[in-house]
């Protein structure tokens, strides 16, 4: 058998049915064992069906791959070696139907209780199971881990109240049903098992969220005694649990928030100085371009962070789309390739932004992968020419050390690649293949640059 | 720097060889001259570059005009022999696919 991806599809989707499994575990066991004490054949045979998933679980864990500072191990050996280091006892423990081996003796009691669901609880040992999932998940990138520890904190509530409402009632069982205890006061001693249930968690949730609107209360020192732990446990795991999960709700898209909370500050900055309006709303438009498109991100400033071989890979991700726009790449080898992701910078610019003005001297060529830019005159009234996805313009007045004679204006919202005139000399001089790149990509100059050029236009 | 324009009929061939710099202040010399030829109704012409030191925008463009006035009117215009930098700033801008740039004055002759 190969070995299984910690992070792979299988693996998820058994996961997926494991959670399933352990929580309808943690449900029936401590219900069983406590409120209804009762074993029905269909109750076995959910049981033991269960537990069959349990000890396929045991073999896929063996087979599963893990990670050691970052590392996956993949070696099959070392993947048994360390799930029998770690968890076997346990999962074993969990697994196997122990008190399969009692249900022969089923008068064999201890403390009123039949010792085969003594052994059932052996199943609760499922629960650390729950976790190590949870935890998996949160390496995984399809899921926001946001959502995932609010998860771990509902099942510990869910879990936790389960378990003190099955031992709430069980306290009474236990010590025979004296004349005062909370179950005869109730008058619930022989009432079915649902309703046993209802009141129990009934008691259990105010008494943890701290309400106790006193219907319910201890009466013996057991009780009060059980109370008091429920108290302490109970609403100090509750208060905890809630406050963790009112944090992690409104940190959810804590980007968004930081991001529009970015905006909202600089609208003031420029109401209160005195900015036009038009303007701001120019500057709120393009803010909400970058996060439509980018989700507001200056990828620079991440992928800064990141070493050169993994920031290119990233990068080649990221700019895909972008790239396949640009004819410079076409014609690189990946080599070439890499070098220009790493001098290239990636800019967007909002309508009516002034790429690049007559009279000054072009410090970059400017790659148009989405949108469009008008060429226009020195007085800004003549268009010559509209270039858009795929044009170039920049390097005629680079090449050439001349002063550009035209202005480039956007007309759309506009993503560009920008190459300055240092690496653009830079390249030329040190990869040979730039020049041929350059010249195959010059070859598909347009009829309408030559006509730019023909006008006497130098950008 | 000054631009000396050298042209002479080799049979019906017009011979033009640019020495200098053919730039903001040349070019227009430069444009006069191959009008000129045009105007004479010239059908081959070949464009020396052998001893061009530098071509800039104004000099791009009257090649580019003389191209296609040329073409226009049926006739053939080669450039040759360029040096290295005017090579470079021809092919990185493109003109080597749009002029017929040839590497010495005998393969221009002979693609005439």
């Amino acid at each position: 058998m190969e070995v299984i991806r910690e992070q792979g599809k299988f693996r998820t989707r058994w996961d997926l049915i494991i959670l399933a499994l352990i929580i309808a575990s943690i449900l029936i066991v401590p219900f069983q064992f406590a409120i209804s004490h009762k074993v029905t054949v269909l109750g076995l045979l959910i049981i033991y069906f269960i537990d069959l998933f349990f000890i396929t679980d045991l073999f896929i864990n063996s087979r599963t791959t893990f990670r050691i500072g970052g590392k996956e191990s993949l070696d099959r050996s070392s993947l048994k070696r360390h799930y029998f280091r770690t968890r076997l006892g346990i999962d074993l423990l969990a697994a196997l139907p122990l008190d399969a081996i009692f249900l022969i003796w089923p008068d064999l009691v201890i403390s009123g209780i039949p010792v085969f669901l003594w052994l059932r609880l052996l199943r609760l040992l499922r629960i650390p199971h729950l976790f190590v999932i949870l935890r998996r998940w949160q390496n995984h990138n399809w899921v926001n881990p946001g959502y995932l520890r609010i998860m771990k904190f509902l099942f510990t509530i869910l879990i936790l109240s389960h378990l003190i409402a099955c031992s709430w009632y069980f306290s009474s069982y236990i010590s025979g049903f004296p004349g005062d205890c909370w179950i005869v006061i109730e008058g619930i001693q022989y009432a079915e098992t649902g309703t046993i249930y209802i009141r129990s968690l009934y008691w259990t949730i105010t008494t943890m969220t701290t309400v106790g609107f006193g219907d319910i209360t201890p009466h013996l020192n057991y009780e009060y005694i059980f109370t008091i732990i429920s108290m302490i446990l109970g609403a100090s795991m509750y208060a905890f649990i809630i406050g963790n999960i009112a944090s992690l709700v409104s940190n959810l898209d804590v980007q968004k928030a930081s991001y529009w909370s970015k905006i909202d500050a600089t609208n003031l900055y420029l109401r209160s100085r005195g900015v036009p309006i038009p303007l701001s709303e120019r500057v709120r438009n393009y803010y909400e371009y970058r996060w439509h498109h980018h989700r507001g991100m200056e990828e620079e400033l991440i992928l800064n962070e990141l070493p050169d071989p993994l920031r290119l890979e990233v990068m080649m991700q990221l700019t895909s789309d972008l790239l396949e726009n640009v004819p410079l790449f076409k014609y690189s080898s990946s080599n070439l390739k890499n070098i220009l992701l790493l001098a290239l910078k990636a800019k967007t610019y909002d309508p009516d932004s002034m790429l690049a003005r007559p009279g000054e001297t072009a410090k970059e060529i400017f790659f148009i992968s989405k949108g469009s830019v008008d060429i226009k005159d020195h007085t800004g009234q003549q268009t010559y020419a509209t270039l858009s996805n795929g044009e170039y313009f920049g390097d005629i007045s680079i090449l050439l050390g001349e002063q550009r004679t035209a202005g480039a204006c956007t007309t759309t919202f506009c993503e560009a690649f920008i190459l300055d005139a240092e690496d653009f000399f830079c390249i030329k001089d040190e990869y040979p293949e730039f020049r041929e790149v350059m010249k195959k990509m010059s070859s598909e100059k347009t009829e309408k640059t030559m006509q730019l050029m023909l006008d006497g236009v130098v950008l | 720097m000054k631009l000396d324009i050298i042209a002479e009929k080799v049979e019906d061939v017009i011979l033009i060889k640019l020495v200098g710099n053919l730039d903001t202040n040349t070019a227009p010399e430069a444009e006069k001259e191959f009008n000129k030829w045009l105007q004479e109704n010239a059908k081959k012409m070949i464009v020396n570059l052998g001893e061009t030191k530098y071509v800039s925008s104004a000099g791009l463009r009257v090649f580019l005009a003389t191209t296609k006035r040329m073409t226009a009117n049926g006739a053939v215009v080669k450039f040759c022999s360029p040096n290295e930098v005017v090579k470079e700033i021809l092919d990185i801008s493109g003109f080597t696919t749009i002029l017929d740039v040839k590497a010495t004055m005998n393969e221009a002759m002979e693609s005439l």
